[in-house]
């Protein structure tokens, strides 16, 4: 009896993943068709025909309609028609329509600016909803940045939208970001956030730059006035790979991301309309956990600096990637440390669980070792393998040379970190890792395991 | 003149990259009340495993970005030192 009904609950998660996946597809043949139909008429998607080109419409009064829409804006004393007007008349172009971009996006398009860019690679994803605003189910598989222009223009259908589904690179982004008057960085990368940072200098815009990681944010506004500093006057040199952290790995909750992205529409807004004090030569440290808000004082433009001095030592775009060793994306890459002896196929692993006496060590965090577990694993996080305190926890079991060690993570990148590490403890011992990961576990052997 | 060389109890407060390093996000800390700020810095590096972000980080004092790491600080009881590496997510 529990063997059927455990038959028939893979069955019905397998199902439920393909139709997923059919759905994804369906959404993104269903973008391509729309990207060949839009080719032809003049095209929200077509580089080409951005703003630069196209004269962006000035309006001198307001209509009726804006009157309704905007009365509560309207109506604030240092705001009113001028500045409502103002933001009619200006172009944001934002890079980035995940946590940061979707609410930022959403207040700059309801609050009634009339032209916003949207540039995003990706596609939306079920993991991106619970804190990407704009994104719904049934738009999975869909481009971020024409999922994200469904959404504002049932918000305001008179926000003129314009998107680049591509990512931003030093060839494309000189030409993309002049059509603008100011750029929100919502990008989830350092070597991005590097390109813009450079790129607004050269083109004298103003970046209104804001990140989020787990419970923390940053928001500041570089490149503006005279005195503003640029992101490399605060930070020269891009931090080494080992220590950025991605939403992927570290997490970060929506109602951070949500937070810092609806705080820089209200700087670009600030900019746009001269309003207030706007958050330059400043930065705003977001600390969710305590709900504290500092802002602290930092430098005015670095004398020296490479980018934004009198004297620069880069006057074009450069390569971003290379300079910071790192993509331009917040994807994890596969890591390769181990030789192929030194790891078990998760089939392989399978067929040996049941019959073979062994220790299996699961190497991630507890709060992710929570979510779901191989059975008989035992969570031992990596740093307590790289502290070496794993070997009085296990001194009994790791007497004997003879019992196999496997370790395992979420993708397999870990694990091949704790495997070469414990291999210089235990150097007789056979210590292999699951290839894979349980990303490997779901995919191979059984599709009900769960995948975050 | 002769140089004030006592020491002081500063709280050290910790954020983002530099929290996981620590393994806090605040701390009491003793050091001399006036010193360079480069020395505070690799105390601070060397006392809270910093070492992976030592060239990517504020260091900034009662809210104050320190701007010149050659300058001298004065720090009182109490001051307040925040770390703040970049956050790069989004």
């Amino acid at each position: 009896m529990i063997a059927a009904a455990n038959c028939l609950e893979t069955e019905k998660a397998k199902l439920r993943r393909e139709i997923a996946e059919l759905q994804a597809a369906l959404n993104a043949k269903e973008q391509n068709l729309r990207d060949l139909q839009s080719r032809t008429a003049a095209s929200h998607l077509d580089p080409e025909a951005d703003l630069q080109h196209a004269t962006r419409e000035q309006y001198a009064t307001l209509n009726n309609d804006d009157i309704a829409r905007y009365s509560r804006q309207l109506i604030l004393s240092d705001f009113g028609v001028s500045g409502q007007l103002k933001l009619k008349n200006s172009a944001v172009l934002i890079v980035g329509l995940g946590g940061l971009g979707c609410p930022a996006a959403q207040y700059l398009c309801s609050a009634g600016c009339g032209n916003l860019g949207l540039v995003d690679y990706d596609e939306v994803e079920r993991s991106n909803l619970h804190r990407q605003t704009l994104h719904t189910v049934a738009r999975c598989g869909m481009s971020k940045t024409e999922s994200a222009r469904i959404a504002l223009l049932e918000l305001n259908p008179h926000c003129r939208i314009t998107c680049y589904p591509r990512l931003l690179n030093s060839s494309n982004a000189m030409h993309i970001m002049r059509a603008y008057d100011i750029v929100l960085d919502c990008s989830d990368n350092v070597a991005t956030r590097y390109l813009l940072n450079d790129a607004c200098t050269m083109l004298r815009k103003p970046l209104v730059s804001g990140s989020a990681l787990k419970l923390d944010g940053q928001l500041t506004v570089y490149s503006y006035g005279a005195q503003g500093p640029c992101y490399r006057c605060i930070y020269p040199v891009p931090p080494p790979p080992e220590a950025v952290t991605n939403c992927g790995d570290g997490g970060v909750l929506g109602a951070v991301t949500g937070t810092i992205g609806a705080m820089q529409a209200l700087e670009a807004i600030k900019i746009i309309i001269g309003l207030g004090d706007v958050l330059a030569g400043r930065m705003l440290i977001f600390d969710g956990s305590s709900c504290q808000f500092r802002n602290i004082k930092i430098r005015s433009k670095r004398p020296n600096c490479h980018v934004c001095s009198a004297q620069p030592l880069i006057t074009g775009l450069i390569d971003y990637e290379l300079f910071c060793g790192m993509n331009a994306n917040d994807k994890d890459n596969a890591v390769k440390l181990l030789e192929p002896e030194e790891r078990i196929n998760v089939l392989d692993y399978q067929r040996l669980m049941k019959t073979k006496a062994h220790l299996l060590l699961d190497v991630r965090a507890p709060a992710e070792f929570e979510i779901c577990q191989l059975p008989d694993s035992i969570n031992v996080p990596l740093a307590h393998v790289l502290d070496d305190s794993y070997l009085q926890r296990f001194a009994q079991q790791l007497e004997s040379k003879e019992l196999p060690i496997f370790v395992v993570c979420r993708r397999g990148n870990d694990s091949q970190i704790a495997v070469q590490h414990m291999r210089t403890r235990l150097p007789e011992h056979s210590i292999r890792d699951l290839e894979g990961g349980l990303h490997a576990w779901t995919n191979q052997v059984d599709q009900s395991f769960p995948i975050y | 003149m002769e140089r004030d060389t006592s020491f002081v109890n500063i709280n050290v407060l910790f954020f983002a990259k530099s929290r996981e390093l620590a393994k806090t996000s605040r701390a009491e800390f003793t050091v001399k009340s006036v010193l360079i700020a480069r020395n505070l810095l690799n105390q601070l590096i060397d006392r809270f495993n910093l070492n992976t972000i030592s060239n990517n980080l504020i260091l900034a004092h009662n809210e104050n970005y320190i701007e010149n790491l050659d300058t001298e600080i004065n720090l009182q009881k109490g001051d307040e030192i925040a770390v703040i590496p970049p956050i790069s997510g989004g």
